[in-house]
This record gives C-alpha cells, sequence and structure tokens, in this order.
C-alpha cells in the first residue's frame, strides 16, 4: 500500500471531517438552503452535464441522460424538501419518545459509469440534506463530467453557506486509492453504486455501507395481461439510456400459449428475434468469456452498434434485440445482466415452470433488486411478489424509470436501489436523505404499569407455570 | 405419499411424491425411500430423480435426505424435478438448487 495514497486519504478525510464538524452545528433552515441552492444549479445544468456524460462515456443517450438529470435533481428534491433532517424529527407525547437526527460523518460516494451526473447529483443532495459531508469516488471513465457536477454543487453550496470541503472529489481513477478511502477510519459511511466487485470491497472495508450492485430483472407477462401495452413498456423502459439503468429488463418469461401474440407484438414494435446463429454471435460482444460478465463495449450502446460489432444485419430502425434462449446459467450467457437493449426470452409450458424461470432468473446475479410482472389477475401479482426476491416488484410498469421512483409510482425518487440482504444489503428501500441519519431516541419516563403492577417475585418461582406467570401479569388489564 | 417408477432402457428410477413432506411425514418415508432407491455401496448405477409435482410443503430433513442421496449418488446422478414456485423457492433459500439439480 503506498504511503503517498495513505496521506492523501488522510488529507482528503481531515477536510471532510472539519466539514462535518461544522456542518453538525447548522439548523434546518441552513441545510434546506444549500439543498434548494444546489438543485437549482445542477437542475439548470442538467443538458449540458447530460451531453458532457454522453460524450464522455459514450454510452446511452442524452436526452435520456437529462430526464436521469431531472430525476437526480428536482425530483429527489421535491421528495426531500420538506423532510425534517435536522434535530427533533419527531415526537410523540403517547410513547413519550422524541427523535433527534444526528449526521453521520463523512460519507464516501462511489458513482457509477452508466449514471455518471445524475447519481452524483443525486448523493449530494441526500448528502447534503443530512448534514454530511460527500466524498465522490468517480469512476475513470466519467471522470471529466463528474468534476463538473461536483465543481457546479460545490459552487452553489459554497454561495448558499455551506462548509468548506462539504464535497470533494477524487477522480484518480486508482482502485488502490477508492479501496484505502473506503476502509479510512474517519469514513462514516459508505454509499457504493457499482459492479459486484466493488459493492463487494465496501461491505468488505469495515465502515458501515450501502452497497447496491447488479440486477438480472425477470418480466413475467401472464396471460391475463395487455400485451400490446406490455410491450409497449417493455420497449420504452429497454431502451431508456439503451438500457443502462440496474433495473432495466433482462429477460421476458412467457406461458407457450401466448408466445406467439407476445412475438409478433414485439416485432411489430420494431423489435428483432435474433435467430440460434445471431444469438452466438451477439453473445461473444455481450458477454465476456473469462469472467461470464457483461462486456464494458456493449453497455449503453445502441442496436446498431452492438449489431456492427456482431457482425449481424437487422432491419433499420430495430429497437431491441430478443434471443429465444432454452435456458438459464451460465451456458446461456444472454441469460445474464446486460445492460444494453438486449432481451432473453422464455417461452415455458406451463405457469408454475415460468415462474420457476422467473425466480431461476432473479437468482442469477439479481437477487434483492427488481422484478416485474405484466397481469390483470391480482392473485397472480401477489403470487408473484411472494415468490420473487426482489424490493421492487413492478407492476404492469417499466422497470427503468419504475425502479427509480415517482415517475410510474409512489417510491422515492433515488439512483441507489437497496437489495436487502439477498444483495448483502443492509435495506430493500430506495435510498434516500433519510437512510443517512442517526436517529437518537430521548425516551420519557413513562413506568410500564404491567411491569410495576404485577409480581415480580413469581418469575423467581420455578414451580409456577407459564399459564399462571401470564395470568398474574394481566390480571385487571 | 410416494411412488416409485423405474425405466430399465434409460436406467432413471422416479420417486413421485405428493403433498406435505412435513418432518413426521419425512420420518415415515425415509426407510421406504432408501430400501427403494438403487445405492450400492454407497453408490448409484441408475439416475435418480426426485418428482415433486405434487408437494405443497418440504421440511428441513426433507431436504437432507436429498442431500444424502445427492451425494450417494454421485455427481449427475441425482435431480428433482416439478416443483411447484414454493418449493423451488425453498431449495434456492436452502442454496442447494444447484447441488440437487433443481429445475
Amino acid at each position: 500500500m503506498s504511503d503517498s495514497l495513505i496521506e492523501k486519504a488522510d488529507e482528503i478525510l481531515e477536510k471532510a471531517q472539519f466539514a462535518a464538524a461544522e456542518f453538525h452545528q447548522y439548523d434546518q433552515v441552513q441545510t434546506d438552503r444549500i439543498v434548494e441552492a444546489v438543485f437549482k444549479a445542477g437542475f439548470s445544468n442538467r443538458v449540458k452535464l447530460a451531453k458532457m456524460a454522453h460524450e464522455e462515456t459514450g454510452m446511452g443517450i442524452w436526452e435520456h441522460k437529462v430526464i436521469k438529470n431531472v430525476l437526480g435533481t428536482q425530483l429527489v428534491y421535491e421528495s426531500i424538501r420538506d423532510e425534517k433532517t435536522v434535530g427533533v424529527i419527531s415526537s410523540d407525547p403517547r410513547t413519550g419518545i422524541t427523535e433527534i437526527a444526528q449526521p453521520l460523518g463523512p460519507i464516501l460516494a462511489v458513482i457509477p459509469v452508466t449514471n455518471p451526473t445524475s447519481t452524483t447529483m443525486f448523493k449530494i443532495l441526500i448528502c447534503l440534506k443530512s448534514r454530511n459531508p460527500i466524498i465522490i469516488s468517480a469512476h475513470r471513465g466519467a471522470a471529466k463530467s463528474c468534476i463538473e457536477t461536483v465543481r457546479i454543487c460545490y459552487e452553489a453550496a459554497l454561495e448558499a453557506g455551506a462548509p468548506e470541503d462539504c464535497i470533494q472529489i477524487i477522480s484518480s481513477g486508482s482502485r488502490e486509492f477508492t479501496h484505502i478511502l473506503m476502509a479510512h477510519p474517519k469514513i462514516a459511511l459508505i454509499l457504493a453504486t457499482g459492479g459486484t466487485g466493488l459493492v463487494k470491497a465496501a461491505y468488505s472495508s469495515g465502515n458501515p455501507a450501502i452497497g447496491v450492485g447488479p440486477g438480472n430483472v425477470p418480466v413475467f407477462i401472464d396471460e391475463s395481461a395487455d400485451i400490446p401495452f406490455a410491450v409497449k413498456n417493455i420497449i420504452s423502459s429497454k431502451t431508456f439510456d439503451n438500457g443502462t439503468i440496474c433495473a432495466s429488463e433482462q429477460a421476458i418469461v412467457v406461458i407457450e400459449t401466448i408466445e406467439q401474440n407476445v412475438r409478433a407484438e414485439f416485432e411489430k414494435q420494431n423489435c428483432y428475434f435474433l435467430s440460434p446463429e445471431e444469438i452466438k454471435k451477439v453473445e461473444k460482444v455481450a458477454i465476456v468469456e473469462e469472467s461470464m460478465s457483461m462486456s464494458p463495449y456493449i453497455v449503453g450502446q445502441s442496436v446498431s452498434v452492438i449489431c456492427q460489432k456482431s457482425g449481424i444485419t437487422v432491419p433499420v430502425g430495430t429497437r431491441i434485440l430478443l434471443a429465444k434462449l432454452d435456458g438459464i446459467g451460465k451456458e446461456y450467457p444472454l441469460s445474464m445482466e446486460v445492460l444494453a437493449p438486449i432481451l432473453a426470452f422464455y417461452a415455458a409450458d406451463d405457469y408454475n415452470t415460468a415462474i420457476n424461470m422467473c425466480i431461476d432468473l432473479n437468482y442469477l446475479g439479481g437477487i434483492g433488486h427488481s422484478a416485474c410482472i405484466y397481469a390483470n389477475d391480482e392473485k397472480r401479482i401477489m403470487d408473484y411478489a411472494e415468490l420473487l426476491n426482489a424490493g421492487r416488484i413492478l407492476v404492469n410498469t417499466p422497470t427503468s424509470q419504475g425502479a427509480v421512483g415517482y415517475f410510474y409510482n409512489h417510491l422515492a425518487p433515488s439512483l441507489t436501489l437497496g437489495c436487502g440482504t439477498g444483495g448483502k444489503n443492509i435495506t430493500t428501500e430506495n435510498i434516500t436523505a433519510k437512510n443517512l441519519i442517526n436517529i437518537q431516541r430521548v425516551s420519557r419516563r413513562m413506568p410500564n404499569e404491567l411491569w410495576f403492577s404485577h409480581d415480580q417475585k413469581n418469575y423467581f418461582e420455578e414451580s409456577f407455570s407459564t399459564d399462571e406467570i401470564l395470568e398474574n401479569y394481566y390480571k385487571n388489564h | 405419499m410416494v411412488t416409485f417408477n423405474y425405466n430399465p432402457d434409460e436406467k432413471v428410477i422416479t420417486a413421485i411424491f405428493a403433498g406435505r413432506l412435513d418432518t413426521l411425514a419425512v420420518q415415515k418415508l425415509s426407510e421406504i425411500i432408501m430400501l427403494n432407491l438403487p445405492l450400492k455401496d454407497g453408490k448409484s448405477e441408475d439416475k435418480v430423480i426426485f418428482d415433486l409435482t405434487g408437494v405443497e410443503y418440504i421440511s428441513s430433513s426433507f431436504i437432507r435426505i436429498c442431500l444424502n442421496i445427492a451425494k450417494q449418488a454421485g455427481s449427475g446422478m441425482f435431480s428433482i424435478i416439478h416443483c411447484q414456485p414454493f418449493i423451488k423457492k425453498t431449495f434456492k433459500i436452502s442454496g442447494l438448487d444447484e447441488l440437487l439439480n433443481v429445475t
């Protein structure tokens, strides 16, 4: 481990800790003023930053990145604007419990290359709202756009009276340095959004972490579904920013009885079913054989680029490539997560087999993330929700825009989606400001009458049965 | 609660289960299962398939039996088929679905 990197980390964390000390003294009004200023600055630069991110990463579609920036600023801001995050946040005279919010301290925020500017602004807003200084660790493939995002937000924060160094950025691209920071004793929390390796590193660092890794989102189209509606929504989601959102659909599962209808609808809406030979060609460019993980060269690319790289020809205007597969697992590379407009497609003999396929897909690298069902049968919807291991079960909803909240439902707008213990996360929630505060509970003396009104000596008498003790405990209540 | 079919051409013995395979039921079944499976000297010459089409509940003792038989049968000689989704999920949670070749 390099001494100079350790010194550099110490320097960054010292600054962050001084910022934390100052920030801790801010009241709600001061805090909210800063958050509003940063929101406005980020929001007014949404187009510029989207274009920068698109140009620098070569991923996605800039107009869609604008929408992501709107989510990461306006929609996130509106969802946290009125939330109490400073001092007393609740008081219940009935229970005598008063809750006090305290900041956590310096937060290390790791930013993915797929959503760089939107995730940076989102994490800055929720950290500032909770009075935590933030250190952005940018992906080297999106360093320039993250640096510019941080510059815009930081200047606005300072202008509004924020503590110096409340926002810092490291953009060296060195994994070693990120790991040093993750394990630094002055880090209060790591907000890690990225690949499996990165999230595992965050959890192994010894510091608290909220890490959100990959998904492998199955979509079940039930026989009761409105098929044209389902297909239209799936396409609008999977093509959104060329599929870079980790909650985007990965596999479509149908029952054989509706297979032809679903296929016809996809074709009608300009999607293309690959032949077995074409599937093999696309597999080779989409999945890295050695690691069996998606190729970074395919992430966020358009159908035309994917076809060019694969050496296949499809009709002009094709929106999504579909691959009908016979199985799930590493022997079928396209059954794994691919953040590009490629979908696996399965037709099952019957309902149970279809759901079992969804479970297998769910467990193939996407435990705890998101799942989707298109149906108009309430029992099937609830059965599906019970059977899948997913923090978000989206019903008749495009998953990219559905999982991140606000657009199609009342989930909290967020670019960090908790995956529960299945994804090695502490929560299944959409992460927001309330996840970044320590809540202290002031408990007023309110003696519990039940406890003091019964004879506690009974506990020491072994001859008393449980029923006898409980009868005495609840007597006269 | 369990019936056995033997296909001598394919050398496959299929145990077809039904109902709730709770601890009590499995206690009663375990001897029948062991008597009917072609395990000799800890190895199997025939493939063993557990068909769980009609099964609505499995206890941990049933999972343990599956594991023992899979180990004795040897690699690629044991599989579980036709699970209801709820049972499929149970095997996933046990972490043994791949080892037991649950499809």
